[in-house]
């Protein structure tokens, strides 16, 4: 590569892919939920990218490609064990979080993720999950990808992603419950009146 | 009564099943302008949607705020450079 070519690919990667190196860091830590495994991780995604920066298309989403990369490169480097487990519809799981909803309020754990600290076992109930349910959980509310940004990167339909991410939080959420039940933690909010109150439902 | 909502610029009522079905689309802002102002209107006033709302979105925040950040990002940062650097990588 001539100089000039080479002085203006280094420009270029600088500006646009090490420009992501923060959220890059955060996506990788997600991943691996270990800080010497993400900055291998952090690592090798740059360097994959550096080696093959001229089949990114300049104008198109860097931050998306160097998010392939680095999740194609944990799956393909660490080995993880990958349970892969496929979601139900994201409607019924979208009906399925109101009946958890409404049995974690008669449990008296309706204010259960506003007023307790659930900080690790959120990351233990994360780290439980089947990977590609995890990953749907890691770019969408950990990454703030939207669902078509985390549809790209994982390679499968908008439609996946939301039946897996809605599977996922109902998992995560039922950790949770358990979580509070064995702890102990006792709720300060009062239990819903069963009767209801005068406001409008439909 | 789209008439209605047409002539005073109201987002149309939707049932609280359509809410439950929507929902996690709603707190993810994946929802059209028109559709999210119905959802909210909806949400704001039925007795049984906006706990349910209020407990999902509850739960995002706390997902949310378990994020973890690297504790010595500028360390990783130089090792990083390094290591491009050894691939011939001259920051510019």
């Amino acid at each position: 590569m001539s100089d000039p070519a080479k002085r203006e690919k280094d420009r270029a990667f600088g500006a646009e892919a090490l420009r992501w190196f923060p959220e890059l860091t955060r996506f990788a830590l997600s991943l691996t939920r270990n800080e010497a495994d993400a900055d291998d991780l952090v690592q090798e995604t740059f360097l994959r990218a550096y080696a093959s920066w001229d089949s990114f298309t300049p104008g198109t989403e860097c931050r998306g490609w160097l998010f392939v990369i680095c999740r194609n490169t944990f799956r393909r480097t660490l080995l993880r064990e990958s349970r892969q487990v496929e979601a139900d519809d994201a409607e019924l799981e979208a009906l399925a979080a109101a009946a958890l909803h409404a049995s974690a309020l008669q449990a008296g754990y309706g204010t259960l993720f506003s007023e307790f600290d659930l900080s690790d076992a959120i990351g233990r109930a994360l780290e439980a999950l089947p990977e590609n349910f995890r990953e749907a959980v890691t770019l969408v509310d950990l990454n703030d990808q939207s669902y078509e940004d985390a549809a790209r990167i994982l390679d499968v339909p908008v439609g996946t992603v939301r039946s897996r991410l809605f599977r996922a939080r109902r998992l995560m959420q039922e950790a949770l419950i358990d979580h509070a039940r064995d702890a102990g933690l006792v709720s300060t909010a009062p239990r819903p009146n069963p009767k209801g109150g005068k406001e409008m439902t439909s | 009564m789209r008439i209605f909502n047409r002539l005073f610029r109201r987002a149309p009522m939707i049932d609280c099943d359509t809410v439950m079905r929507q929902l996690w689309d709603y707190l993810d802002g994946e929802l059209t302008p028109e559709r999210s102002e119905a959802i909210r209107r909806h949400v704001e006033m039925c007795s049984r949607c906006r706990p349910h709302s209020e407990f999902e979105r509850a739960f995002l925040v706390a997902v949310k705020r378990s994020r973890r950040e690297h504790s010595q990002p500028e360390r990783l940062r130089g090792v990083l450079v390094e290591a491009l650097a050894e691939q011939g990588f001259a920051p510019q």
